[in-house]
C-alpha cells in the first residue's frame, strides 16, 4: 500500500517552487518598492500621490482577489496569457512592492534631512546624495522590516495554490486526495513552512550582522 | 568687482509664507577674511547662510561667488556648492562612513578623484584637525568635538573658496567647544576665508575681521568685533551683547 511517506519527495519538490515564488516576488517587490520609496520622499507632489495610491491599492486588496483579478482579468484583457507561476510571481511582486515601498520610506525618513543636505553642500546632485549617502544607510535600517517581508511573502505564497502553481500546498493537497489522509500531509506542509521561515530569517540575519555599522542600528 | 572679493551679497530677501526672514541683506567678504555674524535667534542668520549656497532659494537679491553670479538660474548649482564649505551645528556626518571616508567621499563622488588620491588628501585634512589616528572610526564612535572637526576636514578637503560655519559649537558640551574653536582659529590665521555664525565672543574678538549684527532680518550694525561687542551703537545690539556677556561669564564660572 502506498503511504504518505512515499509521497514525501513529491511534496519536497514543492519547496523549490515555493522558493521560486518568494525569490521572484521579493526581488520584483524590491525593484518596484525602492524607487517608489525614493519617489515618495524626494519626488514631486504628483509622484508622491501616485506612489501612495499604488501602495494603498496593493495593500488593501486581498491577495486572493489580486491573483484572480490579474490571472483571469487584467492579463487576458491586455492580451497576455501568462502561466500560473509567472502570474503568481508578478502579483506577489506588485503587492510586495507596495509593502516594501513603505518599509524603505520609513527607513529613509528615519535618517533625517541633515545628511542629505550635507551631501548637497559638498556639491553632490540629488541622485548622488541619495545613492551614496541615503541608500546605504536606509537599506541597512530597513533590513529587519525586509526580513519580516520575507516571512510574510513566504506564507502568502501558499495562496498561489488556487492557480495550480506546483508549490508546497498544491502538492500536499494532491497527496491528501490520493491517500485520503489529511493529517500527516498538512503537518508536513506546515513543518516545511516553519523550516523555511526559520532558515531564511537566520540566513538574512547573518548577512545583516556582517553589514552592521557601529551606531547605525536597525532593530531586529 | 575686484579679485579681492570672494563673496558679494546684494539686497537679499527671503519669505516663508507670511513670515519675512530676510529683509534686504548686503555685504562683501574679502579673500582671507573671517566674517562673524551674530544676533538673537530668529534674526535670520541660519537662513542667510542657507540662501548663500542656495540650499534655500532667496526670493530676491543677487549673490556673486568669485565674480560669478550664482543667483543666475542658468548656473550649475552643484559646481558652485563645491566651492562653498559648510559646517553645520549638528555636524551632519555620514553615519555609515568612517571619518576618513566622510572626508574623501566628496572628492571621489563630486570631484571624480581616484580612491588613493582622495584618501591621501582626506588623511592630510584629518591630520590638520588633529584626528588622523581616528580616521578609521565611525561617527558614532567619536565625541561631539571630534565629529565637528571631521566635518571641518570634510569641508576643507574640497578646497573651497569660502567656508560657512553655522553655529558650529552650539551643539557641543562646554568642555568640547575649545578643541573646535582652536581648529577654526588656526584656519582663520591661515587666511581661510570664512563666514562664522557664532555666539563665541572670544573667538570673534581673537580672529574676526568684521562683525555683522543681525536683527529682524537685517544687518543693523557692523564693524570690527571689538567695537561692535564693547561699544554697540544701537539698543538691540547693546541688549544682545549684555545677555551674551552674562551667559558667557556665568558659563565659565
Amino acid at each position: 500500500m502506498v503511504t504518505v511517506w512515499d509521497y514525501l519527495p513529491y511534496i519536497l519538490e514543492g519547496v523549490w517552487w515555493t522558493l521560486g515564488l518568494v525569490a521572484g516576488g521579493l526581488a520584483l517587490g524590491f525593484i518596484i518598492g525602492l524607487p517608489l520609496s525614493i519617489g515618495q520622499v524626494y519626488g514631486h507632489r504628483i509622484l508622491k500621490l501616485i506612489v501612495e495610491i499604488y501602495a494603498w491599492f496593493f495593500r488593501s486588496v486581498p491577495l486572493l482577489v489580486l491573483l484572480f483579478l490579474f490571472y483571469w482579468g487584467i492579463f487576458p484583457a491586455t492580451g497576455y496569457k501568462l502561466d500560473p507561476l509567472t502570474c503568481s510571481i508578478l502579483v506577489l511582486g506588485f503587492r510586495s512592492g507596495g509593502y516594501q515601498s513603505q518599509i524603505f520610506r520609513g527607513a529613509i525618513q528615519s535618517i533625517g534631512e541633515g545628511q542629505y543636505i550635507a551631501a548637497r553642500t559638498l556639491g553632490m546632485s540629488k541622485l548622488q546624495g541619495i545613492y551614496h549617502i541615503i541608500l546605504p544607510q536606509a537599506l541597512r535600517i530597513a533590513f529587519p522590516g525586509w526580513v519580516n517581508e520575507y516571512a510574510i511573502i513566504l506564507k502568502d505564497s501558499a495562496i498561489c495554490f488556487v492557480l495550480g502553481v506546483m508549490e508546497i500546498l498544491t502538492r500536499t493537497r494532491y497527496v491528501v486526495m490520493a491517500t485520503l489522509e489529511p493529517l500527516l500531509p498538512y503537518f508536513i506542509a506546515g513543518g516545511l513552512f516553519i523550516a523555511l521561515t526559520y532558515g531564511g530569517t537566520k540566513l538574512v540575519n547573518m548577512v545583516y550582522e556582517k553589514t552592521k555599522i557601529p551606531g547605525l542600528i536597525g532593530r531586529m | 568687482m575686484s579679485d579681492d572679493i570672494v563673496l558679494k551679497v546684494e539686497d537679499l530677501h527671503k519669505n516663508y509664507g507670511n513670515v519675512t526672514v530676510l529683509k534686504g541683506v548686503s555685504f562683501e567678504v574679502r579673500r582671507g577674511e573671517t566674517k562673524i555674524i551674530c544676533g538673537p535667534s530668529g534674526s535670520g542668520k541660519s537662513t542667510l547662510l542657507r540662501c548663500l549656497n542656495l540650499i534655500t532659494r532667496p526670493d530676491k537679491g543677487r549673490i556673486w561667488l568669485e565674480r560669478e553670479e550664482i543667483t543666475n538660474r542658468n548656473i550649475n548649482i552643484n559646481k558652485v556648492r563645491q566651492k562653498i564649505g559648510f559646517v553645520f551645528q549638528e555636524f551632519n556626518l555620514f553615519n555609515h562612513l568612517t571619518a576618513l571616508r566622510n572626508v574623501s567621499v566628496g572628492l571621489e563622488v563630486v570631484k571624480k578623484m581616484n580612491k588613493d588620491e582622495a584618501r591621501k588628501i582626506a588623511l592630510e585634512m584629518l591630520k590638520k584637525v588633529g584626528l588622523e589616528e581616528h580616521a578609521h572610526k565611525y561617527p558614532a564612535e567619536l565625541s561631539g568635538g571630534q565629529k565637528q572637526r571631521v566635518a571641518i576636514a570634510r569641508a576643507l578637503a574640497m578646497n573651497p573658496a569660502i567656508i560657512f560655519y553655522d553655529e558650529p559649537t552650539s551643539a557641543l558640551d562646554p568642555q568640547l567647544i575649545g578643541e573646535v574653536l582652536e581648529v577654526m582659529k588656526a584656519l582663520a590665521r591661515e587666511k581661510v576665508t570664512s563666514i562664522v555664525v557664532t555666539h563665541e565672543m572670544g573667538f570673534a574678538l581673537s580672529v574676526g575681521d568684521e562683525m555683522l549684527f543681525m536683527y529682524d532680518g537685517k544687518i543693523i550694525e557692523r564693524g570690527i568685533p571689538q567695537e561692535v561687542i564693547q561699544n554697540p551703537r544701537c539698543e538691540e545690539a547693546r541688549r544682545f551683547f549684555q545677555r551674551i556677556n552674562e551667559l558667557y561669564v556665568g558659563k565659565r564660572r
